[in-house]
């Protein structure tokens, strides 16, 4: 297959996906989407004969909007823009959770920093301010008084991008020092990873300790429907264990649309590139089976 | 080996070098991007966005 990626930047998981798609003997078309233009109907040169394109932009502004082209020109593309949509803004994915009946921590948006501090005194301490577009454990606040909140709430109003004055309050949720990352596609889990570390966030962009985990059965129903919730695709699935270490019972904060599977990859015994070009070479296939009934029909 | 864009020290890179990518520069710290790899080329990598991550 012709497989086209999007990118911006070529990190060690973009290098492992060329790597594992040109081993295979796939036609790989690297798309840099700093140099392309996207007319209304017309798809840039780089889009011909694709079969697939890969969105793996770094920046989520690039890649709400190519995926959408991408979607305009029907060239298939993973993960659809629908799923980034979701991903990419912490209120439509929370929103998107509850509405599926995914167990999500507890969550409020105000638009005013008065009403925002209205939220965060009725949690109370600590609770979590989260931007609502942004990754890697970027710019959270733990509130741990109100006069902490105060003056986080005062500069968030003074950033100057309008998405800071959307007020994106969370309870605190007490996990046992760790968070689990799952990379699944459509609901399928690849592997899965703890994230540890002494600080309250465990992102691996932070310097968490990774270690492979073994899923239960609830985890994986809860990636399943997570997943669903979002429209599916590759993806990376965060959850929390509540009520402590195996206790079986968790909670969904998030799910990742143009997931990072480095440290993954590093902590399991699973090559997940070549599960991710599995799924891709699948995925293909199938539309193309769908396609080819379509014409038949 | 290529030339730091930024101090002008010998930057080395890895065999499977891809355009895209970002390179330390060992002496000065640099991060450069790789925009050419035959012949290498490159320059100052972009800085970090708000909205990059996963």
């Amino acid at each position: 297959m012709n497989v086209g990626v999007l990118y911006s930047r070529i990190r060690k998981d973009e290098k492992l996906l060329l790597s594992e798609l040109r081993d295979r003997g796939h036609d790989v078309t690297k798309i840099d989407v700093r140099r392309q233009q996207f007319g209304l109907s017309e798809p840039p040169a780089a889009f011909e004969g694709l079969d697939v394109v890969v969105d793996r932009c770094l920046a989520t502004s690039r890649s709400l909007y190519t995926t959408k082209f991408a979607a305009a020109y029907g060239v298939p593309v993973v993960n659809g823009p629908g799923t980034a949509q979701v991903c990419a803004d912490k209120v439509q994915n929370s929103l998107a959770l509850e509405e599926a009946g995914v167990p999500t921590p507890t969550t409020k948006v105000a638009f005013t920093k008065d009403a925002a501090l209205e939220i965060v005194e009725e949690f109370g301490y600590p609770c979590v301010l989260k931007p609502v577009i942004g990754s890697w454990g970027r710019l959270m606040a733990k509130l741990d008084s109100r006069s902490a909140t105060e003056a986080v709430l005062e500069h968030k109003e003074v950033l100057g991008h309008y998405e800071h004055k959307v007020f994106y309050v969370q309870e605190f949720v007490e996990k046992p020092g760790r968070d689990i990352r799952v990379v699944a596609t459509d609901g399928e889990p690849i592997a899965a990873m703890v994230r540890s570390s002494d600080h309250w966030l465990t992102n691996a962009a932070q310097g968490a300790e990774v270690s492979a985990f073994e899923l239960d059965d609830r985890a994986r129903e809860l990636v399943a429907q997570a997943s669903d919730a979002v429209g599916g695709g590759l993806l990376g699935v965060d959850l929390m264990e509540v009520g402590g270490a195996g206790a079986d019972d968790y909670t969904v904060h998030e799910v990742n649309h143009t997931v990072e599977f480095k440290a993954l990859n590093d902590a399991v015994d699973v090559d997940v590139p070549a599960a991710v070009v599995d799924w891709l070479e699948s995925t293909v296939e199938e539309r193309a089976d769908t396609t080819a009934g379509e014409v038949q029909a | 080996m290529a030339e730091c864009i930024e101090c002008g020290a010998d930057v080395s890179l890895h065999d499977d070098l891809e355009t895209g990518e970002i390179v330390d520069c060992a002496t000065c710290g640099a991060e450069l991007e790789v925009i050419g790899t035959d012949p290498v080329e490159l320059d100052t990598a972009p800085e970090l966005e708000e909205d990059w991550g996963e």
